[in-house]
């Protein structure tokens, strides 16, 4: 497993994609932005590109070649989108500090980069994996359909949710109000959210390999 | 012992299927597996490495079954698909480093030794090397690992003449100890005449035969004759044209007889092959 992922970092992914999260994670300073969009540049950008990547360098005959299982191989790619994801989020987080600092009297409109927000965006993220990788291990080289439908989940998740939180003044006391301080709620949310993305990976993993095993490779 | 041993491999697909096929490779030799374009060569081989899943037949690799000891038979299977590619824009160098790990028997000297023989320059992009090259570097993967059974698809097809001459003589040099066994599928027969050993022709998803390669070649008659002689085998022909000096035909040797006076001659493997496609064009 260790040497697929190896060999997805140092042949199939783009060094640009590793310094990606910088980049977008920089967008973390534009003040009082919507910053879902920060991450959803990932589901934007990284992923369609890398996975053209795999299918014009026709990684999967290469890997299938290999002495390598099948699960291994669904293993491997996941943890690599886990790992970019976890990149770009915790490289966010660190910009998000960096935003509270350099702005500590900021109106918020949208949400602020709390924690509670990060917690959201780790949903957002579990919602995208979901569908991306069960869809794309129905065939494990077309990702078009597999792509426009998890962003578009993806973005919805994240419009309704920043729609409540600008509506609903009790949600919005929560991520920009007085809940804001309120250390312990602010941890609990970010906790659930990453078990929601624990989770959903999980189940997206064994879904993938499900269906990744019943495909031929043409 | 079997280095590969095909049994009853069959499967189907809207539009054209496998059909019981069936072979047996001798550790130690090179078998040809011929077949005209969509006969069934990539299919089959697809179908040895379990990259498609058969509707039923077993594969034996060196004695051990392919679908319950996958891993540990790819350790020993080196394989070379003429014209796919992987990872082009990346060095041989890079992509060595890589592939190199998922072999437990993996030897540095001996691939640095391939390198010079085949004179592969480590520093190259894939996209930088000539189509005789990427083979000789699929060998050089292939050995390095130790890999005792080499599965070429189309190994020589758009490559020169020289090129082809010159991997069909490092064929020869790797199966010489007895240990490498190749498969090698190709529909330019006359690199089988030079090197093969063992003749396995596939035709529209069937095997028409697997044989020793003169055995194969000694078992068909090429005929000539007059318009006027036809009558007298034309139902025993395999198939047959008709041109402006009479008629020319495959036959089984056990359909001929040798006291008749039609010209029969030795058929040469592409001989063979065209007069078998030709049979479906009449049937089908």
């Amino acid at each position: 497993m260790v040497n697929l992922l190896v060999k997805d970092l140092k042949l199939g992914v783009n060094p640009m994609f590793l310094v990606m999260p910088l980049l977008t994670g920089a967008l973390m300073l534009v003040p009082g932005w919507l910053y879902f969009l920060v991450l959803l540049y990932f589901c934007w950008i990284t992923i369609p590109n890398m996975f053209a990547g795999f299918r014009t360098q026709n990684d999967l005959m290469f890997t299938s070649m290999m002495p390598v299982t099948k699960k291994d191989m669904v293993k491997a790619r996941v943890s690599v989108i886990v790992i970019l994801e976890l990149l770009h989020i915790v490289v966010a987080m660190i910009f998000g500090v960096i935003n509270t600092h350099l702005y500590p009297n900021l109106v918020y409109y949208f949400f602020a980069p709390s924690m509670g927000f990060w917690g959201l965006c780790f949903v957002m993220l579990a919602i995208f994996n979901i569908i991306f990788i069960a869809m794309f291990y129905k065939t494990a080289y077309k990702y078009g359909q597999a792509a426009f439908a998890s962003i578009g989940a993806a973005m919805l998740f994240a419009g309704v949710a920043q729609w409540i939180g600008v509506e609903s003044p009790y949600v919005s006391d929560i991520f920009n109000g007085t809940g804001r301080d309120d250390m312990g709620l602010q941890t609990s949310i970010l906790a659930a959210g990453i078990v929601i993305f624990i989770v959903l990976t999980m189940i997206a993993y064994r879904m993938a390999v499900k269906r990744f095993l019943k495909v031929e490779i043409q | 012992m079997l280095a590969l041993d095909v049994r009853n491999v069959t499967k189907n697909y809207p539009g054209f299927q496998l059909k019981d096929v069936s072979f047996q490779l001798e550790k130690g030799y090179i078998m040809g597996f011929i077949g005209a374009n969509g006969a069934g060569k990539t299919t089959t081989i697809k179908s040895i490495l379990n990259m498609i899943h058969v509707d039923r037949g077993e594969v034996r690799i060196l004695g051990k079954n392919m679908d319950e000891h996958e891993l540990e038979l790819k350790q020993e299977i080196g394989y070379a698909f003429g014209g796919v590619d992987f990872y082009t824009r990346s060095k041989m160098k890079t992509l060595t480093d890589v592939i190199k790990r998922f072999y437990a028997k993996w030897d540095d000297a001996a691939y640095a030794n391939y390198l010079r023989r085949f004179k592969l320059d480590e520093n190259k992009k894939i996209a930088e090397l000539s189509a005789g090259m990427k083979v000789k570097y699929s060998l050089a993967l292939a050995l390095s690992h130790g890999a005792k059974l080499l599965i070429l698809d189309e190994p020589t097809s758009g490559l020169d003449p020289v090129s082809r001459d010159d991997l069909l003589d490092v064929f020869q040099e790797l199966v010489v100890d007895g240990e490498i066994s190749i498969l090698f599928s190709t529909h330019i027969t006359s690199d089988l005449e030079k090197c093969a050993d063992f003749i396995t022709f596939i035709d529209n998803g069937q095997i028409i035969r697997s044989s020793e390669k003169d055995e194969f070649i000694g078992s068909y008659r090429l005929l000539n004759g007059k318009e006027s002689q036809l009558g007298q085998v034309k139902d025993r022909l395999i198939s047959h044209k008709i041109n402006s000096f009479g008629f020319t035909g495959l036959i089984h040797a056990r359909d001929f007889d040798p006291a008749s006076d039609i010209q029969a001659t030795t058929p040469s493997l592409e001989e063979i092959m065209i007069y078998f496609a030709k049979r479906e064009d009449h049937h089908g």
